[in-house]
């Protein structure tokens, strides 16, 4: 008992006493557990970030679009395509909120044309949709809300950022707006989405959310669907639901396969698995300079071991055992990797606050990894140490004695 | 029966044609209780002999008995555990370790035997008392003198309470003054009951032996019991035939020379006791001129 404490006083004190290299060697070690787990978070906190800017839906929320556009797939639950040859219906519309286990459909349409508040905005963002729409998105109002059902609604609801473009400073909330020639009052302005937008041509910061049935109207019942959202009820498990409506769709679709469903929660998602993919890859080369870092480990044990050799003898020859030499040079090599592990994860930790603060990437401390890379690190350590130690504690003594 | 027992012991080194041997088929026994002075030129095989009885290192051919026991085939680590509890083993060069203190390394053999922090502290305390550097406990070895040094190692040697004390030219690396207080010591733990092997190239010092034993090509050449107090015989036949120089001697240089010199000044000195060394070497030196 005693003597494992003395073996981790005299693993400081021999430590000691080579400051610089032990600092260096350390290093390796401080490097490779902080790429580890620095990978880890900031993969993790992008990956985060994607499935929360996917999160908006909610997570039993699933998409329906046009095969087409699901040619690019990272767009697929977002992306405002429309150049597909199929585009959906209000029938498929009636498809998906019929199917059981749906709790709610909304159509999303795009539609043109300027629209004159206090200014005018010549091609605004116009997405058509029903009154369903906030129960599907969970989305803030600065003021007001959203429309009503209703066949002559003439309602709308805009965007932070186009609201501003419209009427500048003074609340639109109430105010009267023009688009195609028809009057609309403005229902409620959304919050800015805290999250970067769905995709690039999707920012709905700057939509204006118009009722589904008026666009319909003014455009003369040519308007397109893009895109179906639907809410899956809680008593169904939303993946079952995804593959209910899908089929409900190909069969409505007289059997062709031109419409892709994916549940917003789709955990082997195309961006997931590819940041998925990309973290263990970058991953991987982290765990090859832990395991450098153990390597300089096993180097600066074997000098140390060498230059120690008298000491060693000495040690033998006044009664150690091989195992008493070999725990005092493992008992170093723990120190060594533990201090350079426990480094390792604090500077690593400030290094994701550092990302946080300055960067758009918003890294978050894994703790599972926290915790598994010190202890790979102390083992790998302790691994690469344990060969110079053998060859401490197998030293002939009068051998190691002759050695100055 | 015998402490030590050694029956046809031979050490080899090398292979084949380059094969040397170290000890040729050395028969030794020493009671308990004995102090041997070891003498013989270089490469005679004394240390080989000491490392061998000490458990270092193992025969090549021949049987080693220690207290009863068959010691010549054992592993590395009962051997280890032998000279922990049993032997106490002292340096020519001390080999104290820089880093610890004179009580940590006096405790060094109690650490490996697995006591207490206190306990160790305490026995070490202890012996550093006895050979009279209580006052030292916390100085490096850097801080002391070779006598103190060569002190410290002694209390090393003995703090597990061995049987068997080993010294291979304790009194080597030290001036005259320091070789006394070293073997004086020596002695006070041969009186105490040790037994103590000691090797030396100082015919004086067999004065503090009660047997002497010479070895010459790895054989015992001549084994002799003396009385406390007295050079042996053979000794005061070897210091009265010191060669002035050797051929070594001659290659190096001035420097050994002085070395020789010294060396006979410091006979001279002990034979006096009185005068200073300098001064011996000075009149030894004139006459030479």
């Amino acid at each position: 008992m005693s003597l494992r404490n003395d073996n981790f006083k005299l693993a400081y004190q021999s430590l000691a006493a080579v400051k610089a290299r032990s600092f260096l060697t350390m290093l390796g070690i401080v490097i490779g557990v902080m790429s580890v787990v620095l990978v880890v978070c900031i993969g993790q906190g992008i990956k985060e970030q994607i499935t929360g800017q996917l999160g908006h839906f909610g997570k039993d929320v699933l998409s329906a679009v046009p095969a087409s556009a699901s040619t690019s797939q990272f767009s697929s639950l977002t992306g405002i395509t429309g150049g597909g040859s199929t585009l959906l219906t209000s029938s498929d519309l009636q498809t998906v909120s019929n199917t059981p286990g749906v709790a709610g459909a909304v159509p999303l349409a795009v539609a043109t044309g300027s629209v004159t508040g206090d200014h005018t905005v010549t091609s605004p963002f116009i997405v058509a949709t029903n009154a369903s729409f906030p129960d599907i998105i969970n989305q803030s109002f600065q003021s007001g809300g959203f429309f009503d059902s209703g066949n002559g609604s003439r309602s709308i609801v805009l965007g932070a950022t186009i609201a501003q473009k419209l009427f500048n400073n003074s609340s639109p909330l109430g105010q009267g707006l023009t688009w195609r020639g028809q009057r609309f009052l403005v229902a409620g302005v959304y919050n800015y989405f805290n999250a970067p937008p769905f995709s690039v041509e999707a920012n709905f910061d700057d939509a204006v959310f118009v009722p589904y049935s008026a666009a319909q109207q003014i455009s003369g019942g040519s308007l397109a669907i893009y895109q179906i959202l639907a809410r899956a009820d809680n008593v169904r498990d939303s993946r079952q639901v995804v593959a209910a409506v899908r089929s409900a769709l190909i069969s409505a679709h007289g059997g062709a396969q031109d419409v892709t469903v994916a549940g917003a929660s789709d955990s082997n998602s195309a961006p997931n698995q590819t940041i998925h993919l990309l973290t263990l890859l970058v991953g991987a080369a982290a765990v090859v300079a832990l395991v450098v870092g153990g390597v300089g480990i096993m180097d600066v044990m074997l000098v140390s071991v060498t230059e120690r050799m008298h000491e060693i003898g000495l040690r033998k020859a006044i009664g150690a055992t091989n195992r008493q030499i070999m725990r005092q040079f493992m008992a170093e090599a723990f120190v060594l990797s533990a201090v350079g592990a426990t480094l390792g994860v604090a500077l690593s930790a400030a290094c994701v606050g550092f990302i946080r603060a300055y960067t758009s990437i918003q890294a978050v401390l894994v703790w599972q990894i926290m915790v598994a890379a010190p202890i790979i690190a102390i083992a790998i350590g302790v691994f690469f140490g344990s060969m110079p130690a053998l060859k401490a504690a197998r030293k002939d003594p009068i051998e190691a004695l002759r050695h100055e | 029966m015998s402490l030590i027992e050694l029956k046809d012991v031979s050490k080899l080194y090398g292979f084949g044609d380059a094969t040397s041997v170290a000890l040729d088929e050395v028969s030794l026994s020493i009671e308990a209780g004995e102090c041997v002075a070891v003498m013989g030129p270089s490469g005679s095989g004394k240390s080989t002999l000491m490392n061998l009885i000490a458990l270092l290192d193992r025969p090549t051919h021949g049987t080693y008995v220690l207290s009863g026991r068959n010691v010549s085939r054992l592993g590395a680590n009962p051997r280890a555990r032998y000279r922990r509890d049993k032997i106490g083993f002292i340096f020519q060069s001390f080999n104290l370790l820089p880093r610890l203190t004179a009580l940590d390394n006096v405790a060094l053999p109690l650490l490996y035997k697995g006591l207490s922090a206190g306990k160790r502290t305490r026995k070490a305390w202890d012996m550093l008392e006895r050979v009279g550097l209580g006052d030292r406990a916390y100085y490096y070895p850097r801080q002391l003198s070779g006598g103190q040094v060569q002190s410290v190692a002694i209390a090393r040697a003995l703090v597990n309470n061995p049987q068997l004390i080993i010294a291979d030219e304790p009194t080597g690396n030290l001036d005259s003054n320091s070789s006394r207080l070293v073997m004086e010591l020596l002695s006070e733990i041969h009186k105490t009951g040790n037994t103590v092997i000691f090797v030396t190239h100082n015919p004086e010092l067999t004065r503090y032996a009660t047997r002497v034993v010479y070895m010459q090509d790895g054989t015992i050449k001549h084994d002799e019991q003396t009385k406390l107090g007295q050079v042996g015989r053979y000794a005061r036949a070897i210091m009265y035939t010191i060669p002035e120089s050797t051929e070594e001697d001659d290659l190096a240089g001035v420097s050994a020379i002085m070395g020789v010199l010294s060396k006979r000044g410091e006979a001279e000195d002990k034979k006096a006791k009185s005068g200073s060394r300098k001064k011996t070497t000075k009149s030894k030196r004139a006459p030479k001129k």
